[in-house]
């Protein structure tokens, strides 16, 4: 299966090559849908900055990013990679500071810089004890090479630091949730969908070449799926900022898709080939689906702020009747992103579940433990999520507009009106258009589910280093028609129903009142529940981990005063581990840095003895 | 041609009864609850008679709702007859059975939630929120305590699909592990109460109190789309009720009608239990309602513990 795309190509000191093999394709596939559709959108999100901001630069980085995720995907070597990786985190850090006029993004941006080269210097490390054992910079050779057990634990420990950085991995994830509500919306679905994911790629490709790695390996990376996913979905329940909260759920899928990747090397590490190709397919196939629904959610998102010119979900409302048609598809993404029947994110989920459930019926007591948690986990998170989507399109689309829109986060300029190409809700067509192919993707892998999971389980069946054939695929695939099946007697009988309720109905007009305000006649919209106080009893429950602050809103009294109240979530290991950290090490350098040494000639002194040291050294 | 009858037949066969049977039970608990306060009570058969009234008459919409509130009831109502499918009543086997139908049950039910949350917040009134928010949030618990009941019972009976675990294989199961069902049932039951918004999570009869969560989101809707509502949760306990029967009452004669007989006899004795719960009890204050779903979930916990160290 394995191809080599682009052999020797000849470079100063040695020479390239790019590799297509089945796990490459999964990743190449989402890259090239991705970039397609949120390009398209992009050209109709941009057009109100036309004139004003210089989008030639934004669609040079924009083209760059494209290119440079294809290269990380197909490359075979080393050295390619590195470049193509630094190069994919200096075109993202430039799209998303987009908006550099406004210090929130220029700090967002500088985060992710900052992040993005710590974790690069992991990397470093990883691949220079990776070529050093294998005596080569390709991937080829070194998926050849057999790694002793304990360098084998230190690689993939020093690829989840470097890679789990990007990827969004709990607690290494601080930049997301800056990064994506403020780079424009195209660019925050290209992020979430696949920039991300390449963090993903780079571990997936680690395991592909560790053909043998310790025990323990499957239980760490499982862990970090659990607690990536259920703490990102916490989070997310707890945000109001709608493109905040996209990006917390992202990092709760890339915790669904490593708790299926390490189910995968669960079934590697105890001989269960099954178990194996399950997790490794699932967590694969999530990786295409989150980039699909993610991408059209953060689409619709895009199209939402432009239309409200905030991103504060608790200032919007009933935008289901000014934005119909991104209503529908923003509700198709919901309903994927739940994992609920019929949508895509269901048929990865399920394979996850299967495989977990696999592991439960066939692995030792260590094992069925972890495999129960993760189900249990994969069910919590599913129910959380629900929820937070319930609350995300309740309050968004549905009810009535809660008065009060001030502010723009990402100082989207006015719209001019009477435009060519723009629809009857007033998005324009390249906006809805990307949407509606990524909801049709969407719809299609959720109800035809064989289009991908062929290609998925062959990229599984290549990092488990087995064949496919001698894997009955069937018995999974099996179920999943019988799925299919009831979603299509589900959908039918949905028709069947609406026919019984117009029978009854008659032709009679249906008559349209006020909602019943109990009795009360001076009811405002303010009134309606907002995505705060709609999530407020999930979230007081979990405070403990959550950091949530709220402030004033006490009545006391009989004549109570005007009173206001406020409540917000933060993010603890931002506000527990960074921020302390990062003092206490300006507080370190600002000591060793001027207080001691004031005169250029102690630093002279200084390097005369190092200089003396290195002398002595090397003599010995 | 006859193969086509031969799968289409027991589906509808299926829908029939469970369509057919499942509002009496409601009267059932009705008239339970009725003789503990020493009332005469309504008709067991009164469900029927309030559906039938509901489906003669015509919807009111608010001016706030939109699509969303007008599918709501049909999806679940659909979602609530595509989960009968699943499970097996009595003698009456499930049509659909496949390793892993527990999953599509779990996402069944959830579907079914996000429609009903989303037509609850669709119309814009605080009361529906507030119901729309505790039904999210009390549906996160339960689905956990389902979950660990699911994988103590796939643990016990090495299937992971319905049909198996609360059918042919509980017998056997019954034999050695009798403290770990019992644990499941407990539990079981408790979800069963919350699921279905029984009277120590939540209370059915009082329709317009600020304590209470599934009759409050349904505060907008009628005519049609509430007959189609209230059928869907007459369903749902329906379909409860003979998952927790199918594993209490494990008894396979052979012969159709004793099997029937035993298996009615336990949906009518655990709609009696249902009753007496509600009649002996208050509905709990809300803050402790989470207290006695993780007590669900604990039970389940230690069943899959006991589970483990026996086996």
């Amino acid at each position: 299966m394995d191809k080599i795309l682009f052999g020797s190509w000849p470079v100063p000191f040695g020479e390239f090559s790019l590799k297509l093999d089945p796990l490459s394709l999964v990743f190449l596939i989402a890259v090239t849908i991705l970039a397609v559709c949120a390009g398209a959108y992009g050209f109709g999100y941009m057009r109100p900055y036309q004139g004003k901001k210089p989008l030639g630069v934004h669609a040079f980085f924009y083209l760059l990013l494209a290119l440079v995720l294809v290269l990380i995907v197909t490359a075979n070597n080393v050295i390619l990679f590195l470049s193509a990786w630094e190069l994919m985190t200096i075109s993202t850090f430039f799209l998303i500071i987009f908006n550099d006029e406004q210090p929130p993004v220029r700090k967002a941006g500088f985060i992710y810089l900052i992040a993005s080269h710590c974790a690069t210097f992991f990397l470093f490390l990883m691949f220079f004890l990776m070529s050093r054992a294998a005596g080569s910079m390709a991937f080829d050779v070194m998926a050849r090479t057999t790694f002793p057990p304990l360098l084998a634990g230190t690689i993939f420990l020093l690829s989840l630091a470097g890679f789990g950085v990007k990827a969004g991995f709990f607690p290494v994830h601080v930049w997301l949730p800056h990064a994506h509500p403020a780079s424009p919306s195209h660019i925050s679905a290209l992020l979430s969908g696949i920039a991300i994911k390449m963090g993903v790629y780079g571990i997936c490709r680690v395991l592909c070449i560790m053909k043998v790695l310790p025990v323990w390996c499957g239980y760490v990376l499982l862990m970090i799926g659990v607690v990536s996913g259920i703490m990102g979905v916490l989070y997310a329940l707890g945000q109001h900022e709608l493109k905040k909260l996209l990006a917390y759920h992202s990092i709760e899928n890339i915790g669904i898709i490593t708790l299926g990747l390490g189910a995968g090397l669960l079934g590697m590490s105890y001989q269960a080939p099954f178990l194996a190709v399950l997790g490794f397919g699932g967590g694969l196939l999530h990786v295409l689906n989150h980039s699909l629904f993610k991408s059209l959610l953060f689409l619709g998102a895009g199209s939402v702020i432009q239309e409200t010119h905030t991103g504060e979900m608790d200032h919007m409302g009933g935008l289901a009747k000014a934005l119909p048609l991104t209503g529908v598809l923003f509700l198709v993404g919901a309903l994927s992103i739940c994992g609920l029947p019929l949508f895509n994110g269901f048929i990865s989920e399920f394979i996850i579940y299967f495989g977990l459930f696999q592991g439960l019926l066939g692995l030792p007591v260590h094992g069925v433990i972890i495999c129960a948690l993760g189900i249990l986990s994969l069910g919590l998170m599913g129910a959380l999520a629900s929820a937070c989507f319930c609350k995300v399109y309740g309050t968004v689309f549905l009810g009535k507009p809660r008065a009060g829109s001030s502010h723009s986060p990402e100082g989207m300029p006015e719209r001019p009106t009477a435009q060519e190409g723009v629809c009857r809700e007033g998005t324009s067509k390249w906006m809805l258009v990307p949407m509606a192919a990524l909801a049709a993707a969407c719809v299609l892998i959720g109800l035809v589910p064989r289009t991908v999971t062929g290609l998925t389980f062959l990229g599984a069946a290549c990092m488990a280093h087995v064949d496919l054939a001698t894997i009955q695929t069937e018995q999974v695939l099996v179920p999943l028609t019988m799925v299919i099946r009831v979603a299509f007697l589900f959908l039918a009988l949905i028709c069947v129903l609406i026919t019984v309720r117009r029978l009854l109905l008659g032709r009679a007009s249906v008559p349209i009142r006020e909602t019943w305000g109990c009795g009360f006649a001076g009811v405002s919209s303010r009134f309606q529940y907002t995505s705060s106080s709609f999530a407020r009893l999930i979230v007081e429950l979990m405070k403990t981990v959550l950091l949530f602050r709220r402030h004033g809103g006490q009545v006391t009294g009989a004549f109570p005063e005007k009173t206001r109240m406020d409540s917000s979530v933060h993010d603890a290991s931002e506000e527990m581990a960074y921020r302390p950290g990062l003092d206490f090490l300006n507080d370190v350098s600002k000591k060793l840095g001027h207080g001691r040494i004031r005169h250029t000639q102690v630093y002279l002194m200084y390097i005369l003895l190092f200089l003396i040291f290195l002398l002595v050294w090397k003599m010995k | 041609m006859s193969s086509l009858l031969n799968v289409t037949f027991p589906v509808l066969a299926h829908w029939m009864i469970v369509c057919l049977l499942s509002p009496f039970f409601l009267g059932v608990i009705a008239r339970v609850k009725a003789f503990f306060s020493g009332k005469a009570g309504p008709p067991v058969l009164q469900p029927y008679f309030d559906l039938a009234r509901l489906f003669r008459k015509k919807c009111v919409y608010s001016s706030t709702a939109t699509w969303v509130f007008r599918a709501a009831p049909v999806i679940i109502l659909a979602a609530m007859m595509a989960l009968s499918l699943l499970v097996p009543f009595g003698i009456c086997k499930a049509p659909v059975q496949f390793s892993g139908d527990i999953l599509l049950a779990v996402y069944l039910l959830a579907l079914g939630r996000f429609f009903m949350i989303l037509a609850a917040l669709d119309t814009g009134s605080s009361f529906e929120g507030m119901g729309a928010s505790r039904e999210a949030f009390f549906s996160c618990l339960s689905e956990l305590a389902l979950f660990m009941n699911f994988i103590t019972l796939a643990l016990l009976t090495r299937s992971i699909s319905l049909a198996r675990m609360i059918g042919a294989d509980v017998p056997i199961v019954w034999g050695g592990m009798e403290p770990t069902l019992l644990l499941a049932v407990a539990s079981l039951f408790i979800v069963l109460l919350a699921e279905n918004r029984r009277i120590p999570v939540d209370d059915p009869e009082t329709h317009l109190e600020l304590t209470m969560i599934h009759e409050v989101m349904i505060l907008d809707h009628s005519g049609v789309d509430l007959a189609y509502l209230l059928y869907a949760s007459a369903l749902k306990l329906f379909i409860f009720f003979g998952i927790l029967v199918s594993i209490i009452v494990p008894v396979r004669t052979g012969y159709p009608v004793t099997d029937t007989a035993i298996f009615l006899g336990g949906m009518l004795g655990l709609a009696a239990l249902v009753g007496i719960v509600e009649s002996s009890m208050a509905r709990l204050r809300l803050n402790r309602v989470r207290l006695l779903l993780l007590i669900s979930f604990a039970l389940a916990f230690f069943g899959l513990i006991v589970t483990l160290w026996r086996a």
